[in-house]
């Protein structure tokens, strides 16, 4: 009986290790919102853990210790209940999850928080970007510089943000629903028809994040990607500068009016025209980044 | 037995037999019926699963091509929930809510055999997607439209989906108006509320959750037809609807089903840790409560599943979410307090209750995870959430099932099942659940979305989804030792006793199986335990020295 004790604690301090092991770690964040998250999500290990602990090790307990022993037939004590422990046992999970929602109420705050302010077209302010998802491709508009990026299938399109700015999306969809999702960013928004979202996310770390569709969307839902690429200023100016070069049909941006549909659906009414293959897989390695003519 | 009855028991020819089975209205043969087709719904939705890991074993489109994947997932998911497990509650439900509380059937019989045929009919409906030449419904168990609506998704399938879950939830009604009428009118005499058994008090929370909530998914689903079919516009955005209000409907219904599915085998495990602990259920009250408590709160967290959606409060569905945590952490801790200076056994319905405390606990804790809509946002439709899910019904739900299974086995045939075949099912099982499933959580949180036919081979990626899928073979493996157990249980002769285990509810007084109208007498009811009280009575009165020592 005292035997089993050491064994007790070091398999509740194993199974809590596990816990942390097996709930999985997220990958780096790239974004001061992502930055956010990530610390909330090691309070929230942390918590599991110890609840884990706590419970599993208990029953651990439970099933070691009062194990019926082979010649024992006597009936244990019948004990129905006890009010004070049972009070305990719903107050500290009462606690614990009020504990938990404070400080997830912080983290959402500021994770859903959208700037206001203009954008500027010398990229001082927020920069704004109209993200519009369609089967199965995306349609990135930076209205202020008159930019249009717009690709289908894998890799699909690449649009560039600057570097520690605030980055201002306007999320739709012409067709069914679909959802942002850049796993670096820990955050993903669904991208509705009919309405639009909004959010704000500000990359601080250089590179290339792949994003894709998260929300099931039809055949194609599994080759719906995108990439963001974040550099510096110049250099973001430089890549504004060159798309607009190379389309110079587009002069006047989209209008961004809440709610129409833009008048170039790609799939209205028929998903079969939006551009992706009627049948095979969508060509995938073609240049997806097609500026809009 | 008197002579009368043997003279009208006349060996019936196959015909006859088959004919009683498919007029029957007596509820323990409509629990049968019910629970073996709910059981074939999980073996062919368990091969569609078989299937999807097979494509997803390794990187790259394999087997079926984009299309027949999302067929695969939306039948897989669908008849799991709705076809296997809510029908498997219907039927222990059937089978134990008139034996718990003394009843000789249900109220209403006729009513309980078209519920039954209602949903054999709507399931098979269904799966007939796949004879249809364009395919099985292609849009998810969730069915969002727009993609659900004409334009996007070509199949009939998806019609024969519709009229499918119209049927089996018009069934799950009619079954829980049943349950709800006997747990409350035919109690025994002395059968107080407080005296019902936790399993009962489930079903009857259980019941009153489906009357909420299959409406508004009928509602729903009817709707979706009319825009289908019929030139109806309540989702599409370009003629006045909006792509939200089924996602409303839909969770309105869906969340409250995950308790329908739960709650009964929670139930379950209040049932057996007792009974194997030779204790009773400790804050037998609380736990009721708790019960009653996730049923009424449980309709108030269901836009938690509409997070990312941007269109509702995220933090008033935040905090309904972690308080609902609550309850479920009490009765965890009740079932815990039983055990502890118990006098615990181990046949393997005990193994499954304990194994449930494992398993379900990661899952409830993932659950609070996801109830934090900034955590949400990344693990929302990635495999994070798919292993959830998996984690609280698969580690929850069907572990109490399985322990519900052993447990009353004995009851239902007359047969024990053989404890060591049953043990290989309880170990491969667990081995193949823990496999299958907490891989998925790392997928998820790496950012791998559910619902794709193929995935990059990422570092990690390609090992995670490999090491999955074999935990999927094994957990199709233990379900081959489980019949296994079946078939060499019913070769036995029927001759279980009464009560093999030392139970403590009235199904346990009467013969196993037990006779038409179930009872020839009742045991005083003073207690939730009232076989136990008469155990004890008797082996007081046995013996002149108390034999039951330690009893206070």
């Amino acid at each position: 009986m005292t035997r089993s004790r050491p064994r007790v604690t070091r398999t509740a301090a194993s199974i809590g290790l596990l816990c942390l092991a097996v709930a999985g770690c997220l990958p780096a964040p790239v974004t001061r919102e992502g930055r956010d998250v990530a610390s909330l999500y090691t309070v929230f290990l942390v918590a599991a853990a110890v609840v884990a602990a706590i419970v599993l090790g208990l029953t651990t307990f439970a099933v070691l210790r009062y194990r019926r022993r082979r010649d024992d037939t006597e009936l244990p004590e019948q004990i129905e209940g006890n009010l004070r422990l049972e009070l305990i046992w719903t107050g500290l999970p009462i606690l614990t999850v009020i504990g938990l929602f404070l400080i997830t109420f912080g983290v959402l705050n500021r994770v859903d928080a959208v700037s206001a302010g203009a954008a500027t077209a010398d990229g001082t302010g927020p920069v704004d970007v109209r993200v519009t998802a369609f089967r199965w491709g995306w349609r990135f508009e930076y209205p202020t510089a008159g930019v249009r990026v717009e690709g289908i299938g894998d890799p699909g399109p690449e649009v560039v943000v600057p570097l520690n700015q605030p980055i201002r999306v306007t999320l739709t969809s012409v067709d069914v629903v679909h959802a942002f999702f850049v796993p670096q960013f820990l955050f993903k928004r669904d991208a509705i028809p009919g309405r639009d979202n909004h959010f704000e996310f500000q990359v601080d770390t250089p590179g290339t994040y792949r994003g894709q569709c998260a929300e099931f969307c039809g055949v194609y839902h599994s080759r719906m990607y995108f990439s963001v690429r974040a550099v510096a200023q110049p250099e973001y100016a430089a890549w504004l500068a060159s798309q607009r070069s190379a389309s110079p049909a587009v002069v006047a941006p989209a209008p961004s009016s809440p709610g129409a549909l833009p008048a170039s659906n790609p799939a209205s009414g028929n998903p079969q025209s939006s551009g992706a293959p009627a049948s095979g897989a969508p060509a995938s390695g073609a240049p997806s980044s097609a500026p809009a003519s | 037995m008197s002579a009368p009855s043997a003279v009208l028991r006349v060996h019936p020819a196959t015909g006859d037999t088959l004919l009683a089975w498919i007029t029957t209205t007596d509820h323990k043969k409509i629990g049968i019926l019910y629970g073996t087709t709910a059981f074939g719904f999980f073996m062919a939705a368990g091969l569609l699963a078989l299937v999807m890991r097979a494509e997803l074993a390794v990187p790259g489109i394999q087997l079926l091509g984009e299309q027949g994947y999302n067929s695969l997932f939306t039948i897989h998911g669908t008849a799991m929930m709705l076809l296997f497990a809510t029908p498997m509650v219907s039927a222990f439900a059937n089978y134990l809510v008139p034996l718990q509380v003394g009843a000789a059937d249900m109220v209403f019989p006729r009513l309980n055999a078209l519920s039954y045929w209602l949903f054999l009919f709507g399931g098979l409906i269904i799966f007939s997607g796949f004879l249809v030449a364009s395919g099985a419904a292609d849009i998810g168990w969730t069915g969002y439209p727009p993609n659900s609506t004409l334009p996007y998704s070509t199949t009939t399938g998806t019609d024969l989906w519709i009229v499918g879950l119209m049927l089996t939830g018009v069934a799950s009604i009619f079954g829980a108006v049943n349950f709800l009428s006997t747990a409350i009118t035919r109690r025994a005499p002395g059968m107080s509320m407080l005296r019902v058994p936790p399993f009962t008090w489930t079903i009857i929370v259980t019941s009153v959750l489906i009357l909420y909530a299959f409406p508004a998914i009928t509602a729903a689903l009817a709707m979706l037809l009319i825009e289908r079919r019929f030139g109806g516009a309540f989702f599409d955005p370009a003629r006045g609807g909006d792509p939200i209000l089924w996602q409303h409907l839909f969770w309105f219904f869906g969340h409250p089903e995950v308790y329908i599915i739960a709650l009964p085998f929670f139930g379950v495990i209040s049932e057996v840790i007792p009974v194997f602990s030779r204790k009773p259920l400790f804050g037998y009250r609380a736990v009721i409560l708790s019960t009653i408590f996730i049923g009424a709160y449980s309709m108030s967290v269901w836009a938690h599943h509409m997070f990312t959606t941007g269109a509702v409060n995220n933090a008033f569905f935040s905090i309904t979410s972690f308080i609902i945590a609550v309850p479920t952490g009490v009765k965890f801790f009740n079932w815990i307090a039983t055990m502890m200076r118990g006098r615990l056994t181990f046949p393997t319905t005990m193994l499954w209750a304990v194994g449930f405390l494992f398993t379900f606990l990661l899952g409830g804790i993932t659950g609070v995870i996801v109830a934090s809509p900034p955590l949400d946002y990344q693990f929302q439709d990635t495999y994070f959430v798919v292993a959830h899910i998996h984690n609280v019904l698969v580690g929850g739900a069907i572990y109490g099932m399985w322990a519900g299974i052993t447990f009353w086995f004995p009851k239902f045939t007359g047969r024990l099942l053989p404890e060591r075949l049953a043990k290989t099912h309880f170990w491969l099982w667990t081995i193949g659940f823990v496999v299958t499933f907490l891989p998925q959580y790392q997928l998820g949180a790496w950012g791998m979305p559910r619902r794709y036919v193929d995935y990059p081979a990422n570092p990690g990626w390609s090992e995670l989804n490999l090491i999955s899928s074999i935990g999927a073979v094994l957990i199709a493996l233990s379900v081959l030792a489980f019949l296994g157990a079946v078939v060499v249980a019913l070769r036995r002769p029927a001759d279980a006793a009464n009560d093999p285990w030392g139970g403590n509810t009235l199904e346990w007084w009467t013969t196993s199986p037990p006779p038409h109208h179930n009872y020839r007498s009742l045991p005083p009811i003073r207690s939730e335990r009232p076989v136990f009280d008469a155990r004890v009575a008797a082996a007081r009165a046995a013996e002149p020295t108390p034999g039951v020592t330690g009893e206070r």
